[in-house]
């Protein structure tokens, strides 16, 4: 078997992207459907009814009302009282959104410049056409000199691009494809994956929003306890969960547990808050599955009748004692009893899991004793608990999986850049690590073009983003889209697209399961921007021909058209979906006891054993470990003792803003003056030691690199830890200055490009430094 | 100017300090950055006793709200009510939200 053809095997066992049986999912009743309206006149404007995705980006759908004015200019917005999915609120992002569409910074048109300009602001305005004859001559030569598998498909997050990006793969017939130069493709992908493992399916936590009726649902149960784990949701709206979701649950009587180096708001208002060393939240969970099974609080009847390889875990487990992981996690001991007794003596209660249980070395495996307590507490597909997230509808585009079969392909020929990583072998993806060791000569593998899209990897994601921009800076060709001139493509792009915004565009929604809703067109396309959808299909018409498209001619993009046929399994059109805005499908609790789960129809999980592995016989058969465990980050103070006297602080980067989506918002007036400068938040005490007064600028150093940021001192913050600010740079700077100032405050040139043992998981929130006044 | 009669009743317990009802605001009436119809501050975290914070938000109305005077007589929520993230704002008559006070604790009620 090749790597793909494994990887579609694991993938099919797991149920990864599966519809479940290709059945017709029936919706849930909606009993505001048939009156509901996508348009009408209120007080002289249009009103379009829509949901807010994409760009600019966002891991969230809410239900959004346009207001058009009689120029057929987007006016303002309201949030969409009437939408089961917000309910009216909006965050900071869409109500600026008016700023962003009709931002004079905004790239309107195509852009070429000369190879050797790069780096230099010598853009020529292009046609679509011509620009689509460049990246057809430059990729096309790049697929002959040295194989298609030379070309890299990278997105970031956030826009609609991860399940269309497979497409593109296929159309150009590389197997690399993923989200370039996130060190150990580092968010979701690690706890996605061996989290599906265990399980067969993702679940995520039970909010009420697979209900149409929300927490009025006779079915629904407000969970006793929600764990937020190593994630702020009423700001960073991770993973399609609506941040707020959770406080409705609080009125509703849920208590939370957080674990963060941060006080958060949510912290403080928890039962219990552990305050944890960045890094170690695996012990956490491998010493409170201790206590609930040391105190015989686990569910038997889910243990015995629905798991795998019980007893080796609990031999496992034995020696994770809380007197030992309160020192490594460097918290009361007292807290991990009362923490785990109140999980095992709870009924519902629900994991709200952050990006930073990937963003440790060993990362790959701290989703996966996260899930472990889950089903030592029966949580799985139980009201209040985790409920199972499956593509709504079996239209994989939304949610995890992608369309790709009407698209021939040579790409499974080659074999994916995996950098020898066991897990990237597996799941089919290739290692940003090594694609920048392949780019600096250090690993034997052509990286000859980068397709960017949703991607500003130097400014936001990329770990030691000097190298990742010489390397670029160095290649055959690259292209990027995006909605701004980006540091990225200041330095890298040879050619630029642009990318319309979603009130300009059609589509379906995404990064959520629960539910399928439309992307409603309001306004004109502004300038020549194009959906990344569109260009997507276009490509394909450039490379595999225009008899390739199943649902027209493909001379033109018909948006519509693609939109319909995408929902070809679901059991309704595009022209319903439109104009009723949002769908449910039907919703049940404990399918994995009636055989809805499974492809096969059999009861239990997705599994090769049909059951919740707590040893995972997948893992075990991939040469990975197949219990969860915890290593300690490589560079912390008690791995690397021998660096304290240099670098004496622990460093965690990435704390979600109010406001800002990544590297996005900085040159949005309104969310600038919320957030104007990047911050680096020190305890009280660390910063008296190191000389440090609230607001003065500060250089972070380490072996990797340095950065500035301003201090914001704040006794929020874990003694010891300093949180850093992600994603930083200067769109009122000059283009050419150090490409809009972006690596003087990047706080990634302290971050190595590193992923751990598996190929999954990183360091962005879990390395050494030293502060000191600049 | 407002009508007198009606308030804002803020069930500050559930705040996050969120800031759209500052952003709508601003966007609906013009409001200038670096000014503010409402304005979100922020009290603490100071640590009452071991595992206790003080660590809330509380919205306060400016001179600059008028209630949302134009979408209130179309019979539409202040702008702020409807995109509270918390929904935790509600707009009413000043007697029928002064009821409410009792309920439970943690709330304010702005005449304006
Ligand atoms: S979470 Fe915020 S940015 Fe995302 S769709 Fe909702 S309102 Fe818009
Ligand atoms: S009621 Fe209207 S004017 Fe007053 S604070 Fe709220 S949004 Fe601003
Ligand atoms: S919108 Fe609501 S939750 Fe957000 S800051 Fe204002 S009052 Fe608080």
């Amino acid at each position: 078997m090749t790597d793909q053809e494994n990887n579609e095997t694991i993938g099919q066992n797991a149920g990864l992207g599966m519809s479940g049986g290709g059945k017709v999912v029936p919706m849930q009743n909606d009993p505001t459907a048939a009156t509901r309206k996508d348009t009408w006149e209120e007080d002289g404007f249009t009103v379009v009814r829509g949901n807010a995705r994409t760009a600019p980006g966002c891991h969230d759908n809410c239900g959004i009302l346009m207001y058009i004015d009689k120029d057929g200019k987007l006016d303002h917005v309201e949030g969409d009282p009437d939408d089961p999915y917000n309910q009216g609120r909006l965050c900071l992002r869409c109500l600026t959104l008016p700023d962003v569409v009709y931002h004079k910074d905004r790239q309107l048109h195509p852009l070429k410049r000369d190879r050797a300009d790069r780096g230099k602001d010598k853009w020529e305005q292009i046609t679509w056409e011509e620009a689509y004859e460049i990246c057809e001559r430059e990729l096309r030569a790049v697929q002959e000199k040295y194989g298609p598998q030379a070309i890299q498909v990278f997105c970031g997050t956030g826009r609609d691009i991860v399940g269309y990006h497979p497409m593109l793969a296929n159309i150009l017939d590389t197997p690399n494809q993923g989200m370039g130069f996130l060190s150990g493709q580092g968010c979701y992908v690690p706890r996605m994956f061996s989290t599906t493992m265990k399980i067969g399916n993702l679940y995520t936590g039970d909010y009420s929003q697979n209900w149409i009726d929300r927490y009025d649902n006779p079915n629904w149960v407000r969970p006793d306890y929600v764990v937020i784990w190593g994630n702020n949701p009423v700001v960073a709206n991770s993973d399609g969960t609506l941040g707020h979701w959770i406080v409705e649950c609080m009125k509703r009587g849920t208590k939370l547990i957080t674990i963060d180096p941060k006080l958060t708001w949510c912290a403080a208002h928890s039962e219990y808050w552990l305050q944890v060393r960045p890094g170690t939240d695996s012990a956490l969970a491998l010493a409170m599955a201790h206590v609930i099974v040391e105190e015989d609080l686990y569910d038997h009847e889910f243990v015995d009748c629905w798991c795998y390889g019980f007893e080796e875990y609990q031999e496992h487990i034995k020696d994770w004692t809380p007197t030992r992981v309160a020192e490594i996690c460097d918290i009361d001991e007292d807290l991990i009893w009362s923490a785990a007794r109140a999980l095992g003596n709870a009924d519902g209660w629900a994991l709200q899991w952050g990006v930073a249980l990937d963003h440790t070395a060993e990362g790959f495996y701290s989703g996966a004793s996260c899930y472990d307590l889950c089903a030592l507490c029966g949580q799985f597909d139980k009201p209040g608990g985790m409920v199972c997230g499956k593509p709504s509808f079996g239209v994989p585009v939304t949610w995890i999986g992608s369309d790709t079969d009407w698209i021939p392909t040579k790409r499974n020929q080659y074999e994916h850049l995996h950098g020898d990583y066991p897990a990237l072998r597996v799941i089919g993806m290739p290692s940003p690590d090594a694609t920048l060791e392949a780019l600096e000569g250090k690993y034997d593998y052509p990286v000859k073009a980068a397709w960017l899209q949703t991607n500003n990897c130097l400014a936001n994601m990329g770990a030691q983003p000097q190298r990742i921009a010489k390397g670029l800076m160095e290649d055959d060709f690259n292209v990027v889209m995006d909605l701004w001139m980006t540091p990225t493509a200041m330095a890298v792009a040879d050619v630029f697209l642009p990318v319309t915004t979603f009130p300009e565009r059609f589509g379906l929604t995404g990064h959520q399961p629960y539910r399928t809703g439309a992307i409603n067109k309001a306004i004109d396309t502004i300038g020549e921007c194009r959906s990344d959808p569109q260009v997507v299909v276009e490509m394909g018409r450039i490379f595999k021909g225009a008899d390739l498209f199943p649902w027209s001619d493909g001379e033109h993009f018909d948006e519509e058209a693609f939109y319909d046929y995408l929902l070809r399994n679901s059991g309704f059109t595009w022209d319903d979906l439109k104009s009723r805005t949002w769908a449910y499908p039907e919703m049940k609790y404990y399918r994995y006891k009636t055989g809805e789960i499974r492809d096969d129809g059999e009861p239990g999980f997705s599994t090769p054993t049909g059951r919740y592995e707590f040893y995972s016989v997948n893992l075990e058969a991939m040469g990975m470990r197949p219990l969860a465990f915890y290593e300690e980050p490589p560079e912390s103070p008690i791995s690397r003792p021998d660096l304290l006297e240099k670098y004496p602080l622990t460093l965690t980067t990435g704390a979600r803003q109010w406001g800002f989506f990544h590297s996005e918002g900085r040159q949005v007036p309104h969310l600038r003056a919320i957030h104007p400068e990047p911050e680096v938040t020190i305890h009280p005490a660390d910063a008296e030691k190191y000389g440090i007064a609230d607001g003065d600028w500060v250089i972070i150093e380490n072996q990797y690199g340095s950065c500035k940021q301003k201090a914001k001192i704040d006794i929020r913050i874990k003694q010891g830890v300093v949180s850093a600010d992600h994603g930083w740079w200067f769109p009122e700077r000059d283009r050419e200055d150090g490409f809009f100032g972006t690596f003087e405050s990047n706080i990634n040139n302290c971050i190595p490009m590193r992923p751990g043992s598996t190929g999954l998981g990183c360091s962005y929130k879990s390395v050494l430094c030293s502060i000191r006044k600049a | 100017m407002a009508n007198s009669e009606y308030g804002l009743l803020i069930d500050y317990h559930w705040c996050t300090g969120c800031k759209s009802c500052e952003m709508a605001c601003s966007v609906e009436h013009d409001i200038p950055i670096g000014q503010f119809g409402i304005r979100v501050d922020q009290f603490g975290p100071w640590e009452n006793a071991p595992d206790d914070w003080t660590y809330f938000f509380m919205p306060v109305p400016t001179d600059q709200c008028d209630l949302c005077a134009e979408r209130t007589a179309k019979g539409k929520k202040p702008t702020c009510v409807h995109h509270c993230q918390a929904a935790c704002m509600e707009y009413g008559k000043i007697e029928d939200l002064a009821k409410k006070l009792t309920d439970h604790p943690k709330q304010v009620l702005y005449a304006l």
